[in-house]
């Protein structure tokens, strides 16, 4: 047996089994990492949209502006010239960074972090410069054309932010050693920007999928009952998006006797155009050719039946003209002739409509079979035969990611730069100059542009058309590494929040396994900001020419050599929401297609949905879809064999990995649209099942099967151990409170002991935070540099003296070292300056010698922090100016007050802290670190923290791993089973002696290791009072805040309480006479405020113009400023008395 | 007066100096080292428990509780440094120290001096020295602060001359790892201290007590039955001559306890098993740091206790006796 070839052989050839999807798991996160989406996505960007996009405008063509010129005949003017500037091939370098005396150096993150700088490439393109000059023939005829070209290399367009770890990236493909010797975490994934220093995310934004018809039931009542859409965008174009839908009236909303018309909305039009004038305007006039493009099968009599009074409707347009003139009417040519409003009709139906068919002339049959499409599936749902389109589907969902949402902007920015070129150009060749290209690309307008959306987070350009977006980059969340993955895989829908429509909020279906169910916020953002599920790829998006162009040879039929009638009997092919043709045996064309990909002829991320009911073969290439991998099962069987596993676990040796598993076609990527054409397994096991006894399995036609299905949840779902067995809003909350949290195996009691944990407070061993359980660090660090005005430096870094500087802090100077910079190993506390700065006060020009000569500008600690300077940073800043940061640590402690959670939504504070001896002990001297109250238990059904704590008591007592993975076999009998052969109570519990008496506990105690985490929430960042302090200037009121030693407001609540105890000569006291009392000299006569001059003793009423009867009165100073605002509105609150 | 009137965990409450002293014992089961384990029977599980409170807050130790830190470039912080000497347990009796009081100036009767210079880097042999920086570091100053301006700590005469030695107990504690060039330098300046204050001055890890444990037949067992149950419960109840089951001594049998208990909660057993406690029997366990021998520390807790209880009587000394009766005399009584 042992050795045998052949056995093992077979053995290899063995279904792999439940365990094995691990090594296929962790084969993908070693080889893929976690932000691989962004990467992708940016690479994308890089390596194909920016020279597509260049591509795309790459043409500048300037004629001279015809001048006057007196003197000049126009035969003279016969010579033309042409100047063309064309954009060619862009290169971009690696991250550079140009110091201020002018030279470049390679940059790396952290010098970019550390020194404020921007993380970015700089972009460079070939421009050639074509002067064209054309004049007549010698002889009178022809044309004569000279032509001039002078190529410039290389111009600089601009910086592009790059992103770490990407392809351009400094870091791309160093080993961790190199990494860390460059000061980098190898563990750091990368995946964002540096902008100025700050790391920047972009958040994935999610829209609906253009180009897909929807038809939506309108809610009654209205005009329309039923409305088919179709948002239609041109792959790579510039133009916004061109919608077009078509609507059915309503019976209330159909005029008398003429029944439920179909009508279409086309853009720049501003009336709905009766459906059959379209088509008319398209060049069909028959109604049979019409009603062939809409109801393929003529014996639908039902069909035809909806469609009469559209017919009748549009029954006086008889002909193409008439309908393109009708059209033409109703657009945006007030008073123009019929000619020029036909034909801004025929260019509307051409360039305008329905783009994303094609936005060339002579495409009407294609135009005219997809809006008879749009008008088919409109019927379907209006007959009832279909239900209306989900909008919440998420297969109708994209998401825009770095490079899409990049590409946007750079395409943006680029029109912008080509436009300011021209306009540079243009000026030079009307004023007839030299014409410098390198002078005439503003090498600001790519760089500033991408640089303020990055670092802002509004996206689009400054002053451009549209609005800008706000909050697309985020900066990185860095407080744990699981934050800062989530962070990386977030997904913002761009809703209002305040939206009450819960639908788009609530988990769907369709989110399976893209989109983590227990990661969102809670509130306002819940359910609209959510996070990638742990192998969901996002599609790239490829090019669909391979596609057609197979699809022709697959004996595809297009649909200009068709007759109509054929499409009743074939299948509709759509490539990216364009009906390209129909094809005849769709089954066998779906095997193909299947086939090529699982051996990736064609790319591996193209969906391919078959529609049986609708008929429909969807091929889908576009980027932003959601993906996700499967095992694919042929006959009941995995494609993946034991065999591949175990290469892939000697995966140095073999080189197999998990794109070879692709290859092998034993797994495949499978989109949200294309899942629901499949038949997936829930594990091997249900496959096993399938052969063994088909007739009792719930399926034999399985097509997929999972990997494993806890791969349904996100980076912070995952981290909570049994999350199957806990009320799922408890993972919700621990997935957001995980991103705040350090944590550790603590020893946790769950018993009431003395009854300092009672509501959600617990108790925590003194003398385990003696020796030093949760300790943590804190770090700030200040940042200041020595700003320049133009070259002239303006600020010094030294220490103040008292002296010459104004504005002195009221912090101690002496922790200043001679250079005005606090010394690493220095104690800071309270407001004390750190880094000291003046900055000079210019000449008054008074000639009268100054007292002070500088102003102070130092940095002093928050003033309720204290800490160690832990390290100083000197250096250079973008513009060479001195630049400091310095980083100040302090040790923070466990306290009364710390917050404390669980992994499974069970936080609390600490109550109180008892030492070693007041602790409850065990039979074996083991004394907890934490003691939580049973009651947070039964309510809140976290039944995954017992389960976590029990196993944690066998793994610790074995000495192994514990397996806590949600939906696999372990049961809480199992475990309790190990742990009684351990020789402890099966379900964990134990008896426990009273600390303080010396008695036994009369419950037995549940006592077992959990691991607990410190939140970042920590009262010695909270604890705030004051008696008096810094108030408003305008209203005197105290100012806001722990941060600026801000009043705690006495609100009208509390106010209440003091009036109902009866003690309103109190309230006046502290509210009036100890806060806010203010004089005012009033004018008894008319009840305004006088001016009065005490030290002369003079009283004046402006208003009165008289000097008597003016009196003192006292009131509150918002008061006072009240009656003020109120005079400045033209409102006399009089006073009388 | 019977017992029961007065009884609190099933222990008479009633002190009989009689009884007590025919029915207490005190037997050393157990000594390994820094630990120590013995049995205490016939006593009040409230004195069991104050002897144990006090050997784990109030016993003395000396500790490192000032670092003055010259220079430290490794990666560790000061703090963290700090507090993990702090931790170190130190061979020095505490008798040889005085307690430093609040305001009390350092002196050679209440601090002791460490120090620890050291520098990573390359030997002769090509290897570096100093990556790993542990315990055995610290060295003994017995002459005092060498920087004693900034430490404020003034010795008179030598230390040499009254103590012996101060070094860690376990010389190889990890403390900090350094990378090539990098260096600490500090002196540590140990005092007496309690634990209550601070863990650092408890003089054991732990120690506790827990009650004697007891497996009790209800009825008595025979053949049949008698062997099931031994089957089950193997060493702890085996089958004498006679074909009856007799308890072993649990404690041999520790693991299977809890098996006792789960057995005597199904109905095939609860009539004739049980686990019960002795309520005044103690298994004490001292696990003692190093700085005492575990002995020690239950004998000063029994002192300190005496201690305690003739300051009591002491301030009970201004009130006569309730009767006529001498004190002595109403105890003999």
């Amino acid at each position: 047996m042992f050795g045998d070839d052949e056995d093992l052989a077979v053995a290899e050839d063995q279904e792999i089994e439940e365990n094995d999807a691990w090594a296929v798991i962790s084969a993908y996160f070693e080889e893929k990492g976690l932000v691989r989406q962004q990467l992708d996505s940016f690479n994308g960007f890089i390596n194909s949209s920016l020279q597509e996009i260049v591509d795309e405008n790459s043409l500048i063509t300037v004629t001279p502006n015809n001048q006057h010129n007196p003197g000049q005949s126009l035969e003279e003017e016969a010579e033309s010239t042409t100047y063309e500037i064309k954009f060619g091939q862009i290169y971009l370098s690696k991250p550079t960074f140009v110091e201020a005396d002018g030279e470049t150096v390679a940059i790396f993150p952290k010098e970019a972090r550390l020194r404020n700088l921007t993380y970015a490439a700089p972009l460079y393109v070939d421009l050639e410069k074509r002067v064209i000059t054309r004049r007549p023939g010698p002889d009178g005829e022809g044309e004569e054309s000279e032509e001039h070209v002078t190529p410039y290399d290389k111009v600089f367009l601009g910086d592009v932010p790059i992103m770490l770890r990407s392809d351009y990236c400094n870091l791309h493909g160093r080993s961790e050693r190199d990494l860390s010797d460059l000061g980098e975490c190898p563990y750091d994934q990368g995946g964002y920007f540096i902008i100025n220093g700050s790391e920047k995310v972009l958040i994935a934004q999610e829209r609906m999928a253009n180009n897909h018809v929807y038809v939506f039931r309108k809610s009654q009542p209205s005009k329309y009952a039923f409305q088919a859409e179709c948002r239609s965008v041109c792959e790579g174009s510039v133009r916004a998006s061109s919608s077009m839908s078509v609507r059915m009236l309503s019976r209330a909303g159909a005029k008398k006797g003429a029944g439920q018309c179909i009508r279409a909305t086309l853009p720049y039009i501003r009336s709905d155009i009766p459906l059959l004038v379209v088509f008319r305007a398209l060049g069909f006039t028959a109604d049979r050719d019409i009603l062939e493009h809409i109801v393929y099968d003529f014996g639908d009599d039902a069909m035809l039946e909806a469609l009469r009074p559209s017919i009748e409707e549009a029954f006086p347009i008889g002909d193409q003209e008439v309908a393109l003139d009708y059209i033409g009417k109703r657009g945006t040519t007030v008073g123009a002739t019929r000619e020029r409003r036909v034909a801004y009709a025929r260019d509307l139906l051409e360039k305008e409509f329905l783009p994303h068919i094609s936005m060339e002339p002579a495409c009407e049959t294609r135009k005219a079979y997809f809006l008879g499409y749009v008008v088919h599936r409109l019927l379907l749902v209006a007959l009832g035969r279909r239900d209306e389109d989900d909008r919440d589907h998420y297969g109708n969902k994209r998401l825009d990611l770095g490079g899409p949402l990049l590409a946007n902007l750079f395409r943006a920015l680029f029109r912008k730069l080509g436009k300011d070129t021209r306009a540079h150009v243009q000026r030079c060749v009307d004023r007839g100059r030299e014409i410098n290209l390198t002078a005439a690309v503003n090498k600001d307008t790519i760089s500033r542009g991408l640089k303020y959306s990055l670092a802002t987070g509004n996206w689009g350009v400054l002053g451009g058309p549209g609005e800008l977006r706000p909050g697309v980059t985020q900066v990185l969340n860095r407080l744990t590494y699981a934050s800062t993955l989530s962070h990386l895989r977030r997904i913002n829908s761009p809703i209002g929040r305040e939206g009450k429509l819960a639908k788009p909020r609530q988990l769907h279906n369709t989110q399976w396994g893209m989109i983590c169910p227990a990661e969102t916020p809670e509130g306002q953002a819940c359910g609209l900001v959510k996070n990638l599920a742990l192998m969901t790829y996002v599609s790239v998006g490829c090019a669909a020419g391979p596609l057609l162009e197979f699809l022709e040879e697959c004996a595809t039929e297009a649909l200009e050599d068709i007759a109509p009638g054929v499409v009743a009997r074939a299948t509709k092919i759509l490539v990216n929401g364009v009906w390209v043709g129909v094809h005849r045996d769709p089954g066998d064309l779906v095997a193909r297609l299947r086939a090529m990909r699982r051996h990736v002829d064609i790319e591996t991320e193209v969906g391919v949905v078959h529609d049986i009911p609708l008929r429909e073969l969807r091929l889908t290439t576009d980027a932003g879809r959601c993906c996700r991998p499967l095992f694919i099962v042929q006959d009941r069987r995995l494609r993946v064999r034991k065999r591949d596993v175990v290469a892939l676990q000697a995966r140095d040796e073999t080189g197999f990995s998990w794109d070879s598993l692709i290859e092998a076609g034993a797994i495949e990527y499978v989109d949200v649209e294309e899942e629901e054409t499949t038949m997936m397994a829930m594990s091997i096991h249900d496959l096993k099942a399938a052969r063994e006894d088909p007739l009792h399995a719930y399926s034999d036609t399985y097509t997929h099967c999972e990997i494993h299905p806890a791969m349904i949840l996100g980076v912070c779902a995952s981290i909570v151990p049994f999350p199957d067995h806990n009320q799922s809003p408890r993972n919700t909350y621990q997935s957001a409170m995980g991103k705040q949290a350090m944590g550790i195996n603590t020893i946790v009691a769950i018993a009431c002991y003395s009854g300092y944990n009672q509501e959600d407070s617990t108790m925590m061993n003194q003398s385990s935070i003696d020796r030093g359980i949760f300790r943590s660090i804190f770090f700030r660090s200040y940042k200041t540099e020595e700003r320049k005005q133009g070259s002239i430096v303006q600020e010094f870094i030294e220490r103040p003296s008292r002296e010459i500087t104004a504005g002195m802090r009221h912090g101690t100077y002496d922790k200043l070292d001679d250079d005005g910079i606090a010394a690493p190993g220095t104690r800071v506390s309270g407001d004390d300056v750190v880094i000291g700065k003046t900055s000079p006060i210019p000449d008054d020009g008074s000639g009268m010698p100054q007292r002070f000569t500088k102003r102070d500008c130092s940095s002093s600690l928050r003033h309720s922090e204290s800490g160690m300077v832990d390290a100083v940073l000197l250096t250079t800043g973008a513009d060479g100016q001195r630049f400091v940061k310095m980083r100040v640590r302090s040790i923070r402690i466990p306290q009364v007050g710390d917050k404390f959670a669980s992994r499974h939504g069970q936080k609390g504070t600490i109550g109180i802290t008892y030492t070693q001896e007041d602790m409850p002990f065990t039979a074996e001297g083991i004394v907890p670190d934490l003691i939580i109250n049973p009651h947070a238990i039964p309510s809140r059904m976290t039944i995954g923290h017992l389960v976590e704590a029990l196993m944690s008591k066998v793994a610790a007592c074995l000495g192994k791993e514990g397996d806590a993975t949600p939906f696999t076999a372990v049961t809480v009998e199992d475990i309790s089973t190990l742990l009684h052969g351990c020789g402890y109570q099966q379900r964990g519990w134990e008896t426990m002696y009273n600390g303080h008496t010396g008695r036994a506990l009369a419950a037995p105690i549940f006592l077992n290791p959990t691991y607990y985490q410190r939140l970042k929430h920590m009262v010695d960042d909270k604890i705030h009072a004051r008696g008096r302090g810094p108030v408003q200037i305008l209203t005197r009121q105290p100012v806001e805040g722990r941060a600026r030693d801000g009043g705690l407001r006495f609100g009208e609540m509390e106010r209440d309480c003091i009036i109902s105890h009866g003690a309103s000569a109190f309230l006046k006291e502290r509210l009036f006479d100890q806060s806010d009392a203010y004089r005012v000299h009033v004018c008894e006569r008319c009840g305004l405020i006088a001016v009065a001059n005490l030290k002369k003793n003079q009283y004046y009423c402006t208003a009165c113009k008289n000097t008597t009867g003016i009196v003192a009165v006292h009131l509150p100073y918002a008061c006072k400023l009240l009656f003020q605002e109120l005079m400045a509105m033209c409102i006399a609150p009089r006073m009388q008395f | 007066m019977t017992d029961v009137e007065f009884m609190a965990s099933d222990v008479p409450n009633i002190f009989d100096m009689a009884r007590f002293k025919k029915g207490f014992s005190i037997d050393i089961t157990r000594y390994e080292g820094n630990d120590m384990t013995f049995h205490m029977k016939g006593i009040s599980c409230a004195v069991a428990n104050s002897l144990r409170r006090i050997m784990l807050a109030e016993t003395p130790t000396v500790a490192i509780e000032h670092v003055f830190i010259l220079n430290n470039t490794s990666l560790i912080s000061d703090e963290m440094l700090s507090h993990r000497l702090g931790l170190l347990p130190l061979n020095l009796h505490p008798r040889y120290l005085k307690y430093r009081l609040d305001g009390e100036p350092a002196t050679e009767l209440n601090t002791v001096i460490l120090k620890m210079k050291l520098s990573c880097h390359y030997q002769p042999d090509g290897t570096l020295k100093n990556e790993k920086v542990y315990a055995e570091a610290l060295k003994w100053l017995p002459h005092g602060s060498e920087i004693p301006d900034e430490t404020g700590c003034k010795f008179v005469r030598p230390q040499v001359k009254f103590m012996p030695g101060v070094d860690p107990v376990n010389a190889d504690i990890l403390l900090a790892k350094l990378r090539l060039g990098q260096q600490i330098e500090l002196e540590a300046h140990c005092v007496k201290g309690v634990g209550e204050e601070h863990a650092k001055w408890s003089p054991v890890a732990t120690a506790w007590y827990r009650f004697m444990p007891e497996v009790v037949l209800l009825q008595p067992v025979k053949d049949e039955l008698a062997k099931e149950l031994a089957g089950e419960l193997p060493g702890l109840i085996t089958v004498d001559s006679d074909g009856s089951a007799v308890v072993n001594d649990p404690l041999e049998h520790d693991v299977l306890l809890e098996k006792v208990r789960a057995m005597s909660g199904e109905p095939k057993w609860q009539d004739v098993l049980q686990l019960r406690k002795v309520k005044d029997h103690f298994i004490f366990t001292i696990e003692s740091t190093g700085a005492w021998r575990p002995h020690e520390i239950f004998e000063y807790a029994v002192k300190l206790m005496m201690a305690k209880c003739d300051k009591v009587l002491e301030g009970l000394q201004k009130y006569p006796p309730p009767s006529d009766l001498g004190a002595e005399e109403w105890m003999e009584d």
